[in-house]
């Protein structure tokens, strides 16, 4: 950043500039904190100086190519501008409702993103090729299956259990394609992108915002940078002005509480009330969960004794999805009124722990299916295990779907005919945000899950977050107000962005390990018929690969670094190593900083 | 679109291309807000360079910025004799400034501007009471006025001298990461 005063410091400026390439040098006066007036004359200056310096007409003419390369460049950008879908709509969130509620549209559009990186991968590489080897469907299609996922789906691309183990080939003796290998590594490549994905923009959130976390609480950044400059709603503009003014009484009055000390007894008494209430929460998802698991068991031998194409057989099926929806959307409720009840310190506390007994409601009711479905349906007798995990994921994706519209529907439309004509005291709904990323999380979890047993699934997921966008955003728009509590978005959403990495998708990474590794697949159905796992694919590829002189190299890096435990020992020590250099290298760091401000203050 | 308009010449398009954030669209749409706000003070054709200035009140009035208390503020920042009228340059900057594409120290920097009041370079405590008043609509004691500017004086003043200079307040902004 310079100040420059005087002559000699902007002729100093501009032979800096004369010296960078071309859209360096724009870049800078870009952001250059003086008037327009002002940067004109720098930048024309700065033109004439190259122009100056260089008078050979060669690089005339490049600099007049690059000009004009340049302007093509900023015009095709502008044609492009439509496809940033939603920017508009985003703008209009972010003015009416502030940056807290924006953050949850921000969140799904990225999480939808990862949806269509992967349809669009699996779609290719997996189901087209499929496509030309199809076996003919002979089932009869009634419109009960696009809820069920089952009768007539069975036996489309939608499942694994369609595809081929065959190596397809079109031509006799042309190029072949073999499914098993393509089906693996698509989508290991694909959870290995998003982990990439997932690992930097964590790193760069992480970096951006907890830059010196132990300041987090100063009342002079709460003052001076929390006003959302984006917000242009008069009434959004008056509830976040009221908001500074409760927030400031609070911090002044909080002054005087320090002091207030609780008796032995009371201390006693407080944190009594916290077990309780964490037992209770604990209690209610260990029930949930329970209930869950038995009702599956239930399910599963229905479905093994029963006829499989009766009308009744398969609405029974629905049930599972709908009662893990239910418990999804009472249970919060539930922890809710618990909060209430215990009185916590701040209500910051309250809004945490919240979040935090829903998320291990949801951890332990994805957990319980996943233990379901790999122990009990893989380890049954039936044709297919895997086509029947990927229905069962097909209807939860499908049954949390429709309840989150109806969510929508009740939680905000009808709360607002409420609290305007019967109940005016309740007032307009907030969009409860916290509650509505965690659902996104669990979708996108589920959905994670589920590529493997139903490669097509993330398309279907893809369009449900399209509606859900739409429908979230006309119900925020028509029912809703500006939210009333202080939201600290920018931590908020690096919390989103580590529940979405930790418990989410290092979960699915595991629960797809499991089933590549050691669990058989089936004997009848599915690309991976035969084998003893889906990873003995890979294996057998590379022993082929080692009969070809080409290919040595191959299965050598495959020998010697993936699957040797020594390499990983050598690289996990490694990283280790790194890691306690750093830390200490950060602990100096600390120590110098405190040193440095002393000596500023004296 | 198209190539075709005649408001701005090419080198004064490709200028404002250099000196802001904004696409040559963008730039055009901008023109055509400022337009909107007097169309018989604003000429169709710039290449002349015409020095055309709109008062603050057509200024304020904008919806973008009719809400916002501290918009007679900005005006007076952006604008070129600090009084709040603006020509079409003071209104592309001010724009290219508060835009989401401009970077923090920049928008820090401006902001460090728009807070201080008197225009000292300095944000004193009588600043940091107008910013608090504007803030909270006047409804704080002016006790606790006092009060709170104490302790933001108290936290954020490195060098110790009573008032926040741009330093302490660059400094206090990289620490907070919901600045906007």
């Amino acid at each position: 950043f310079c100040f420059f005063h005087g002559f000699y410091a902007e002729e100093d400026l501009v032979a800096n500039l004369a010296s960078m390439s071309a859209s360096d040098s724009i870049k800078a006066i870009r952001k250059l904190p003086e008037t327009i007036t002002k940067k004109r004359e720098i930048r024309n200056k700065v033109l004439k100086e190259r122009k100056g310096a260089q008078p050979s007409c060669c690089t005339q003419c490049l600099q007049g190519a690059a000009v004009s390369f340049r302007r093509f460049r900023n015009t095709l950008s502008e044609y492009f501008q439509p496809l940033w879908i939603w920017h508009k709509t985003l703008k209009v969130v972010g003015a009416e409702f502030g940056t807290s509620v924006l953050s949850y549209f921000v969140f799904l559009k990225w999480l939808l993103n990862f949806n269509i990186f992967s349809f669009l991968i699996n779609f290719g590489f997996i189901t087209i090729p499929q496509f030309l080897a199809a076996e003919p469907n002979n089932l009869s299609f009634t419109g009960l299956e696009l809820f069920t996922g089952a009768g007539y789906f069975q036996q489309t691309v939608l499942y694994y259990g369609f595809y081929t183990n065959a190596t397809i080939s079109k031509i006799e003796n042309g190029p072949s394609y073999n499914m098993q290998l393509a089906y693996i590594f698509t989508v290991g490549i694909y959870f290995v992108i998003c982990f990439l994905i997932l690992l930097f923009s964590m790193a760069k959130s992480f970096y951006r915002n907890f830059v010196n976390p132990q300041t987090h609480s100063g009342k002079a950044s709460k003052l001076l940078c929390t006003w959302d400059f984006n917000i242009t709603n008069e009434k959004a503009v008056k509830l976040k002005q009221k908001n500074l003014r409760t927030q400031i009484k609070e911090d002044l009055a909080d002054v005087d509480k320090e002091v207030l000390n609780f008796s032995v007894m009371e201390r006693v008494a407080r944190f009594g009330f916290h077990l309780l209430a964490w037992v209770a929460s604990v209690g209610a998802a260990v029930v949930a969960c329970t209930g869950v698991y038995f009702l599956s068991i239930n399910n599963l031998e229905l479905f093994m004794k029963g006829h499989r194409n009766d009308l009744e057989s398969q609405a029974a099926m629905l049930v599972l999805a709908v009662i893990v929806s239910l418990l999804n959307t009472f249970i919060p409720f539930f922890f809710s009124w618990v909060g209430h009840m215990e009185k916590f310190q701040t209500p910051g506390q309250h809004i945490y722990i919240t979040i935090a007994r829903n998320i291990i409601l949801k951890i332990s009711i994805v957990g319980i299916l996943c233990y379901y479905w790999l122990n009990i349906v893989a380890a049954s007798e039936s044709q297919c295990w895997e086509t029947l995990v990927g229905q069962d994921i097909y209807r939860l994706v499908l049954v949390d779907f429709i309840f989150c519209l109806l969510g929508s529907f009740f939680g905000e439309f009808l709360r607002r005919i409420i609290g305007t004509t019967v109940c005016v005291s309740l007032g307009l709904p907030e969009f409860d945000i916290g509650r509505n990323v965690l659902d996104l999380i669990y979708a996108q979890t589920l959905t994670w899950i589920g590529i493997l047993f139903s490669p097509l699934l993330p398309g279907i997921q893809m369009i449900a977050f399209f509606i859900v966008f739409f429908v979230k955003k006309v119900s925020l728009m028509k029912n809703c107000q500006p939210p009333r509590k202080v939201w600290r978005t920018a931590q908020m959403t690096t919390s989103f962005m580590l529940l979405l990495f930790c418990p989410s998708f290092l979960g699915v990474l595991c629960v797809i390990g499991v089933t590549v590794w050691r669990l058989k697949p089936s004997e009848r159905c599915g690309p991976f018929r035969g084998l003893s796992s889906m990873y003995a694919a890979v294996s057998e590829w590379i022993q082929i690969l080692a009969s070809y002189t080409d290919s040595k190299w191959v299965v050598w890096i495959y020998r010697n670094l993936i699957t040797s435990t020594l390499f990983f020992l050598i690289l996990s020590s490694i990283a280790l190593i790194v890691t306690y250099l750093y830390w200490q290298i950060i602990q100096g760091r600390k120590t110098m900083i405190k040193h440095l401000q002393k000596q500023m203050m004296n | 679109m198209g190539n075709k308009q005649t408001i701005f010449t090419q080198e004064q398009l490709d200028a404002y291309q250099d000196c802001t954030f904004f696409t040559r669209k963008e730039i055009l749409r901008l023109f055509y807000r400022f337009r909107d706000l007097a169309p018989q003070l604003v000429p169709l054709d710039y290449t002349n360079k015409p020095a055309v200035t709109l008062p603050y009140e057509l200024i304020g009035s904008m919806p973008e910025l009719k809400d916002n208390p501290f918009r007679q503020r900005i005006a007076e920042v952006f604008s070129e004799h600090g009084d709040g009228n603006m020509t079409l340059d003071d209104f592309l900057d001010m724009f290219s400034v508060l835009s989401e594409m401009a970077p923090r120290d920049l928008k820090a920097y401006y902001a460090f501007k728009i807070y201080d009041f008197n225009n000292d370079d300095y944000i004193c405590k009588s600043d940091l009471e107008k910013t608090v008043n504007k803030l909270t609509r006047n409804e704080l004691t002016p006790e606790e006025i006092s009060l709170v500017c104490e302790k933001v004086i108290y936290e954020a003043d490195v060098d110790n001298d009573g008032k926040l200079s741009l330093e302490d307040f660059q400094h206090m902004i990289v620490r907070a990461p919901d600045f906007l």
